[in-house]
């Protein structure tokens, strides 16, 4: 696969195959055979994301006793014990993992774009040797790593702060793939040729031309980290005993755990598992243009 | 042509290479070190200097290769993963060639909706279903979702509805990606879109294929978090059901970090094994390296 | 204890300034425990975390804090069982532990064995004339160490549905052998009705009934270890319940699970053997049958005897790692001994206390019981009999074990007293491997 290849697929990308399906005569219709394919996995799929919309609205008594898609009145009554729940902590929860996603997935995006582009777009001795370090680390179980970071982190004083699980995520393998990948293709060498011609330091050369031509591969990069740290679990489980500093998912669990013995929990769980895919629900939608265009150009080669 | 351009490249690398050291490479050192060591009690246990570490080299590594109760797991991770990734997969290219032809309706709402599973926390996923597969609870009577021998696959469920999505994805936008004129050739000589998708479409898919399936082999490897949380609504899945769950169950409700320690290091080599080997055999074309 | 605690003028509510009386004379002298002279002085405040999973001991914690600026205790909820077991005792071994912690009394030994946490003699020994005799070894674990502080007790018995008896006309079981009967007759007159359930992820449940027929898991012999989980009051208990289980007259849904909600609410599951803690389950899963339920002693081995078991409770334990070890004391000797804290621990925390003279300060029956006002005199009365056994330092693997090989036995209908055994084996070899000293 060569350059003028990929930069032609990242024009075709850019401009997304959107009238080209316009210009396609249909020549032999399979009939409604595909739509209804697809319709019946988007029902699959929607399933259980509307049972908890529906149980969120049934209270305490109605959970167990209406049957399972019938709406109940209990949905007002939920949000206000939620709200009331600790003093409103399941919203501390909610900024936690803002602060976690948010912050993680740009420092994630950070460093991945710049290893991406060095490893991209520079000869250098051990390339492939850092290369293939750093994407076996993919291959490494979380919980392998959870106890003895945790461990390490206990003897730094960290364990029990928001560090200790904001620095294990940033460094996250297969963004540095991706961005690597996406480097090769959007960025052409050229440019970085004319750039040193003109006498520009690698450093400017990073800044001014590789990161702006990187802007929407990084988004995209930021897009995957953002939702894997707002969904991952067993990291912040293991390492934090503050409950003021959980995430969703642990500070979910623990509610989970409590419901054992308090079943009415069970309606603050499931309103608390609604909300908390509202927000990615909010980010898939907004932000579409972007789960489309930079895949098709960054995710294989 | 990517030139040489002295140390540019090694700062660059330096802040992941940094990060590489410090949270995976010294806990994997000391991963190392506690599974070449164990804890050894005298007398009852109680009071002060009861306990001492003590170095005992392979023994912890010596079980856990031998312990047949995470032969079991492999066993069930095995049969588990290979259902996820004939299923998921297979549904992921299915559901990417479809949207992908001319002739669909709210292709749109479609693509949203199943890759919408993939906002949702495993955790929450697993709750979500565990409650649908409630015979108390479930839309869909007369199955037991839950008894010995549909555990398996209702677990399989679970992965397959959250993994269908972004791996339809990856290929939709992969296939978005191949120039018309590609096709242009192949309707001039009267091929159909069913033609079209075998002939064209899934041969240039296929690195695109194979790097979901490494990423899914590797998932399905650390399988944890569907069956843990499963396991409160059933009989059926023991604390061992997955070697991840050995390892958890080790370290944290027998507090035995040694032997914990020395099991995920055997998981880890057969990832390493299965996936790099994998990988090997396809890097050429997975890589896009000559 | 009381009579050395100064009084301090704190800024209570009116509410409170009542509430916490002093001693048990019920006096209205705002009266709450203070530093004493060796205390540090107000100006080096002492911040100390609390992990546990009371319901709403945010709002306890509140009390103290406002009493005693001094002192300022964080409360921190944990997910409660294994769970939060396994991580203060991985937090103990990295150094980075709470000053003090719930641990339930099965958990007690493995925090011993793991020198997680203090022994608390000299400061809090005195205590021990404030708790039954049966409690207080939970917390000694026999020796003359003393590792926490008792907070609540779970000594059990039957409940249940009074109404749906009489409908079946089934009296209520005495004896074990009535309890098989009533199962069978319930279970005949309506296939989707069970008297109860075997729960198989309960393992403090089944060690409670054990510990009703005789049983005694482990036992300290001069400096080793005795175990016998497999021993003969355990395995008839087991083989009772595999019995019914076979016989498919009760139910094998798990307890705490949804499903179990749903049949207690739906009016399936008849019965419960559970503990004194129960009301408030049975209230939040199944409000709308508050007034149908009874209670009664648990049905007996032997007719005519009065013996129960224990099923859960916890202590408040001190992290040996903790710079503040004083100030924790205390703080949970007011929590567990003060009148005034005992009454927010019951009325907030739903707890059924430790305390001697806060059991029998209990008057009003649980709202859910509100049928029986003599509620908790009944629940004493039926507890009165109940016997403990010692717990041994590897109690989450023998739990975990039968978790396990209970499963295994319920889906495959085999011998529940084999699955005794594997409990007896896994244990053995954990603590052997160990290094532990057992008895042959």
């Amino acid at each position: 696969m060569t350059t003028q290849r990929d930069r032609s697929r990242i024009q075709e990308a850019l401009t997304v195959g959107r009238s080209r399906h316009a210009a396609e005569a249909p020549r032999r219709p399979l009939g409604l055979a595909p739509t209804g394919l697809l319709i019946l996995g988007a029902i699959y799929c929607l399933l259980p994301v509307s049972w908890v919309l529906v149980s969120a609205t049934k209270s305490p008594g109605e959970l167990f006793t209406l049957s399972t898609f019938q709406p109940g009145t209990g949905l007002f009554s939920n949000l206000e014990s939620l709200n009331a729940y600790r003093g409103g902590v399941f919203w501390l929860w909610m900024l936690n993992t803002l602060i976690y996603a948010g912050g993680g997935a740009l420092l994630s995006t950070l460093v991945s774009a710049v290893s991406g582009f060095a490893l991209a777009k520079y000869r250098f001795p051990g390339r492939n040797l850092i290369f293939n370090i750093l994407i076996g680390g993919i291959l490494v179980p979380a919980v392998v790593l959870a106890i003895p970071q945790y461990l390490l982190f206990s003897k730094l004083g960290l364990a029990d702060t928001y560090w200790a699980v904001l620095l294990p995520q940033i460094l996250h393998p297969y963004s540095i793939y991706l961005a690597r990948i996406y480097a090769a293709a959007a960025i052409p060498d050229s440019l970085l040729e004319a750039g040193r011609i003109d006498g520009a330091t690698e450093f400017r050369l990073l800044r001014r031309v590789a990161l702006p031509l990187m802007i929407p591969g990084m988004v995209t990069i930021f897009l995957f980290q953002f939702v894997a740290i707002w969904n991952n679990f067993l990291l912040p489980f293991i390492m934090l005993g503050d409950d003021h500093k959980f995430p969703l998912t642990v500070g979910l669990y623990t509610l989970l755990a409590a419901g054992a013995n308090q079943p009415s929990l069970y309606n603050l769980i499931i309103t608390g598992a609604l909300l908390s895919i509202i927000p990615l629900i909010a980010l898939f939608l907004t932000m579409q243009r972007y789960w489309r265009t930079d895949l098709s150009s960054g995710a294989v080669k | 042509m990517p030139s040489k351009r002295g140390a540019a490249p090694y700062v660059f690398l330096a802040p992941a290479v940094t990060l590489f050291t410090l949270f995976l490479a010294v806990p994997i050192g000391y991963t190392v070190y506690l599974s070449l060591r164990r804890t050894k009690v005298k007398g009852l246990g109680l009071g002060k200097g009861a306990k001492t570490e003590i170095f005992v080299g392979w023994d912890n590594l010596k079980t856990a290769v031998t312990d047949p109760e995470l032969w079991h797991g492999w066993e069930r991770v095995v049969g588990y993963g290979a259902l996820v990734l004939v299923v998921m997969l297979g549904f992921a290219l299915l559901f990417a060639l479809l949207l992908d032809s001319a002739h669909v309706r709210l292709s749109r709402f479609s693509r949203i909706s199943i890759f919408l599973p993939y906002a949702v926390p495993g955790v929450v996923a697993s709750l979500l279903w565990g409650f649908l597969y409630l015979p108390g609870m479930t839309p869909i009577g007369g199955i037991d979702f839950l008894s010995p021998t549909a555990v398996t696959y209702s677990m399989a469920n679970i992965a397959v509805w959250g993994g269908t999505g972004f791996n339809m994805l990856v290929l939709y936008t992969n296939l978005r990606a191949i120039p018309q004129e590609y096709y242009e050739a192949a309707r001039m000589d009267g091929a159909g879109e069913l033609e079209i998708a075998f002939r064209i479409k899934i041969p240039i898919l296929t690195p695109a294929i194979i790097l979901t399936t490494v990423f899914s082999i590797i998932a399905t490897i650390q399988v944890f978090t569907e069956p843990t949380t499963l396991r409160p609504f059933s009989n059926t899945i023991s604390s061992t059901w997955s070697p991840l769950m050995k390892v958890y169950r080790d370290a944290f409700v027998t507090g035995d970090l040694y032997s914990a320690a020395a099991t995920s290091l055997v998981i880890a080599a057969i990832s390493l094994v299965l996936s790099f080997g994998f990988l090997r055999v396809v890097r050429g074309r997975a890589f896009g390296e000559s | 204890m009381v009579t050395k605690r100064l009084a301090v003028a704190v800024a209570l509510t009116a509410a409170l300034a009542t509430a916490c009386g002093s001693g048990g004379s019920g006096g209205s002298a705002a009266s709450a425990p203070a530093s004493s002279a060796a205390a540090p002085s107000a100006a080096e405040k002492v911040e100390l975390t609390y992990w546990n999973w009371v319901p709403n001991m945010d709002k306890i914690v509140e009390v103290w804090n406002q009493a005693h600026p001094d002192i300022h205790v964080t409360s921190s909820k944990q997910a409660g069982g294994d769970d939060a077991a396994a991580k203060f005792l991985t937090a103990a071994k990295a150094g980075n532990p709470p000053d003090l912690v719930q641990a339930e009394y099965q958990m007690l030994p493995s925090f011993v064995a793991a020198e997680a946490v203090a022994d608390l003699t000299p400061s809090a020994g005195g205590l021990k004339s404030q708790f039954g005799d049966g409690l207080w070894s939970l917390v000694t674990l026999g020796t003359d160490a003393l590792y926490g502080v008792p907070q609540d007790s779970g000594p059990m018995m039957l409940y249940y549905r009074a109404d749906l008896f009489k409908k079946y006309g089934v009296d209520v079981p005495t004896t074990w052998d009535e309890f098989a009967a009533a199962a069978r007759t319930i279970h005949k007159a309506d296939p989707k009705s069970y008297l109860t359930n075997f729960s198989s992820k309960d393992p403090g449940w089944f060690a409670g009934l054990s510990q009703q027929a005789g049983a005694s898991w482990w036992g300290i012999n001069g400096d080793a270890w005795k175990v016998a989980v497999n021993d003969d009051p355990t395995k008839k208990v087991a083989d009772f319940w595999g019995g019914l289980v076979k016989e498919g007259v009760i139910s094998t849904t798990a307890s705490f699970t949804p499903e179990w909600n749903k049949a207690l609410a739906d009016g399936k599951l008849l019965a419960w053997t559970s503990a004194i803690w129960a009301p408030g389950v049975l209230s939040s899963n199944a409000p709308k049958t508050a007034g149908k339920w009874e209670i009664a002693a648990l049905p007996q081995w032997n007719a005519g005897e009065n013996a129960s078991g224990f099923w859960g409770g916890s202590a408040v334990a001190v992290s040996a790692a903790s710079k503040h070890q004083d100030a924790a004391v205390k703080f949970l000797t007011w929590l567990n001994t003060d009148p005034a804290a005992t009454k927010l621990l019951v009325d907030q925390g739903a707890i059924y206390p430790a305390a001697t003279a806060a059991q029998g300060a209990l008057s009003t029956a649980p709202e859910f019981f509100s049928n029986l006002p003599d509620f908790w005199q009944k629940a004493a009365s039926f507890g009165a009999g109940a016997r403990g056994f010692t717990f041994g330092p590897d109690v989450n693997v023998t739990y975990n074990a039968y978790k396990d090989a209970m499963d295994k036995a319920v889906a495959a209908k085999s011998s529940f007293s084999d699955a005794v055994t594997s409990m007896q084996d896994a244990t053995v070899a954990d603590m052997q491997k160990a290094g532990f000293t057992l008895a042959q």
